[in-house]
């Protein structure tokens, strides 16, 4: 039973912990999750940023980079002299200062005049398709940024260019053409510088145009990873990866392959060109991709006509992220492991704690029950339940010692009386026979007729004292007299009207009220029909005696339950005067033997202790209340059947 | 007739003589239960006025001895110690009347007359 206490307390301090834990775990595992991903989200989103940043100054570059080679010595003088040449020198240079893919020279009327590459040939037609110089001369001013341009286009401006490019299928590449007529075409980035007579104004002599095409160019997608923040301790897997697309088609990035290849020309989901190039906006999203998830943030392209073309994306594993989660779950579930192992331990010596007084209790009950009234329960424990149990198991011990004690005292006081009844009778016995002799004399003296008044008058005196010392001898001896009850069944009510009845005629005589209240259903009470019919005589004379004129004798019966011991059934007389009343003072001694507060030789002051000694034989009780003035009321209390057992009834000698 | 007082207190055994012969009543006094057997062997009482305890022999073996000496004479018991048992132990032993010790002459010529009535009733 102790073990099974311990065990259970064990196990609530695991199933506490483990809820704990596992509560914490789950709700924490479920914010860092989610913080987890907001930070990678804004993690992404920075990295976007930064691509983008590249990205820009990649065109601004391009175009910083025409812009000098315009303002160059002797550019527009060898433009309007037509200097190819030397013209063609100055682009070659700075095509590959500016790693320019390709670059070239048109003139207002859109006519080429030159352009790098290793195959120049004249335009037959066509010139338009030259989207940069087409929108710089309509618009004679200088334009930078993206531009789709079509794989015929890049085939007349350089053969080899076309030759190595990925080319893919798009709507609108040719602005010539129909719209739904799809066109192979690349991305690139690109400028376009007018170039005008003068400085200030004049008239458009030329557009320089240049540019680098994106598709499957490494320079700005590497870049752009280097610029992140991420220290070179990381992978390079871990690194957020850049990508350039060409509408939903990867053209540029460091996305690699299961071979390790750039991941060129694969798609992104329709969702992602929805919301990225249709609807333009910036888009987070995890993907699949090659058993890894990844974190990927695109923003659109838009091409220098305002067209949304493709996109700039950044990709981050998430495992980079749920790595934390894991090692944030690996933790708690150490955590509460490790909560789980203290709680056993804990459980353990606590319950230790609190079984030790438990057992010393269960200990000293053992103890208790063989007999030890002064068990050891050792120090009242700090706990309030067990300091409650250890002081009600204190007090019950203690109250059963007392009880002990008292039943003890109980049969000294009853051996006590026993041995002072017997040394009244004797005592009695001896005094009544010389009492004989001092009665006799006495009264034979009195007879006598020849003695003068005054001796005479002495004479009653000693009659009258002898008499007094017979009633005190009766007295004794009846105090002392411990007969053997004679019990059987009998009926209260009828008990109690006989003893009224004796009493009836003096209490008329004084003009006092007896009344007699009888209770119903009263259960047969065995008792000694004399005794108890003295005792109930001695309380009504001693109400007679405490009674004025007018006063009011009342008697009641009633089934009642022992007051002290435990529902023992039995009957309950209780007699009521309008009397004098007691004094408190004397309220605790009216049981004693001899006391009274009668006149002198009107009482021996033995009947109520003589009535309380019968009573008690009987089992029952005697108790009082007064009220000086007021009246008194006795309860004799006698239990349906009485036990004999306890008192031993001793005759004293004959 | 005489009347026979069995006590073995002396100052008993004076009283009861002093009051009965003052009444006229012939009385004779023995100290012990085997006293009062000699003298009822010898004469007839008209009445016995015995104590019940005594050394050696109590009244109620005297009360004992009559009975089986067939004699017939009313019993009046005397006892300082008067408990319900003793007197009904005298009773049964058969004792006119117990009178209860001490006593004052009236009573004991109060219970000899109560008596002396049931005899002459019967």
């Amino acid at each position: 039973m102790q073990h099974s206490t311990r065990y259970r307390l064990i196990f609530s301090f695991l199933a506490v912990s483990f809820v704990a834990g596992g509560v914490s775990l789950f709700i924490g595992g479920y914010l860092l999750y989610n913080a987890v991903l907001m930070e990678a989200n804004n993690q992404v989103r920075l990295a976007l940023n930064a691509a983008d940043d590249v990205y820009e100054t990649h065109v601004k570059f391009v175009k910083v980079a025409l812009s000098i080679t315009t303002l160059g010595a002797g550019f527009r003088s060898s433009l309007s002299e037509k200097r190819t040449e030397d013209l063609l020198d100055r682009l070659d240079r700075m095509a590959q200062h500016a790693q320019m893919d390709f670059a070239g020279i048109v003139a207002a009327d859109g006519a080429n005049i030159c352009r790098i590459g290793p195959k120049v040939f004249q335009d037959e037609k066509g010139q338009h398709e030259n989207i940069i110089a087409r929108y710089v001369i309509s618009h004679k001013h200088e334009i930078a940024g993206t531009v789709v341009l079509s794989k015929a286009f890049i085939s007349r401006e350089n053969m080899e260019l076309a030759d190595r490019t990925q080319f893919y299928p798009f709507k609108g590449a040719n602005q010539l053409m129909p719209d739904d007529d799809q066109q192979l075409a690349c991305m690139a980035i690109g400028a376009g510088i007018p170039i005008f007579e003068n400085r200030v104004n004049g008239e458009l002599i030329g557009v320089l145009y240049g540019g680098i095409v994106l598709n499957q160019s490494t320079n700005i997608v590497d870049q752009a990873q280097k610029s992140f923040f991420f220290d070179d301790v990381q992978q390079e897997k871990t690194t957020p990866m850049a990508s350039i697309l060409f509408d939903r088609i990867r053209i540029a990035t460091n996305i690699v392959d299961e071979k390790g290849n750039r991941a060129i020309g694969t798609e992104v989901p329709d969702e992602v060109k929805e919301q990225v190039v249709i609807q333009g906006k910036q888009w987070t999203t995890t993907q699949l991709y090659l058993n890894d998830r990844y974190i990927s943030a695109y923003e659109p392209i838009e091409d220098i006509l305002g067209r949304r073309v493709g996109m700039l994306s950044i990709a981050v594993l998430e495992s980079n992220y749920s790595n934390v989660q894991k090692k944030f779950f690996l933790f708690f579930m150490l955590a509460t492991f490790l909560g789980a192992m203290i709680a056993i331990v804990m459980g353990y010596f606590i319950s230790y704690q609190i079984m030790k007084p438990i057992h010393r209790l269960m200990k000293a009950s053992q103890e208790v029950s063989t007999g030890n009234l002064s068990p050891d329960i050792g120090p009242i424990s700090r706990d309030k339940e067990i300091a409650i149990l250890q002081t009600t198991f204190k007090d019950m011990v203690e109250s059963m010692k007392r009880r002990r004690m008292e039943s003890r005292s109980q049969i000294i006081q009853s051996e006590k009386q026993a041995s002072v009844g017997r040394l009244a009778a004797g005592v009695a016995h001896e005094i009544n026979n010389p009492l004989t002799g001092v009665l006799t004399y006495t009264h034979m003296l009195l007879r006598r007729t020849d003695f003068p008044d005054d001796v005479r008058a002495d004479l009653q005196v000693i009659a009258e004292s002898t008499e007094r010392v017979r009633k005190i001898v009766k007295g004794l001896l009846d105090f002392s007299r411990q007969t053997k009850l004679d019990p059987e069944p009998t009926e209260i009510n009828r008990l109690v009207e006989a003893s009224i009845k004796l009493i009836e005629n003096q209490a008329l005589l004084k003009g006092v009220t007896v009344q007699f209240h009888q209770g119903e259903t009263l259960p047969l009470i065995t008792l000694d029909r004399s005794q108890i019919q003295s005792v109930l005589l001695n309380i009504l004379i001693n109400a007679l005696d405490a009674s004025k004129p007018s006063d009011t004798i009342t008697v009641h019966t009633t089934p009642a339950l022992s007051a002290s011991d435990t529902g023992n059934r039995g009957v309950e007389i209780i007699i009521s005067d309008t009397g004098c009343g007691i004094a408190p003072d004397n309220l605790n001694k009216i049981f004693d033997p001899f006391f009274s507060t009668k006149e002198v030789g009107k009482g021996t002051g033995l009947g109520l202790s003589v009535s309380l000694g019968i009573v008690k034989e009987h089992g029952g009780a005697i108790r009082v209340q007064s009220e000086m003035g007021k009246g008194t009321t006795f309860f004799v209390w006698l239990p349906m059947n009485m036990n004999i057992g306890e008192t031993k009834n001793e005759t004293i000698g004959r | 007739m005489k009347l026979l007082v069995v006590d073995d207190e002396g100052i008993v055994l004076e009283s009861c003589r002093r009051v009965l012969e003052f009444e006229g009543y012939e009385v004779s006094l023995a100290k012990s239960a085997d006293e009062a057997l000699e003298l009822i062997e010898k004469e007839d009482f008209l009445l016995l006025l015995m104590d019940l305890k005594m050394p050696v022999h109590d009244g109620i073996y005297l009360m004992r001895e009559l009975k089986n000496r067939k004699k017939d004479v009313p019993i009046i018991v005397m006892s300082g110690y008067s408990t319900n048992e003793t007197i009904a132990e005298a009773d049964m032993m058969g004792a006119n009347l117990f009178l209860p010790k001490p006593f004052t002459p009236d009573e004991l010529l109060a219970a000899i007359r109560e008596i002396s009535k049931r005899r002459s009733a019967r």
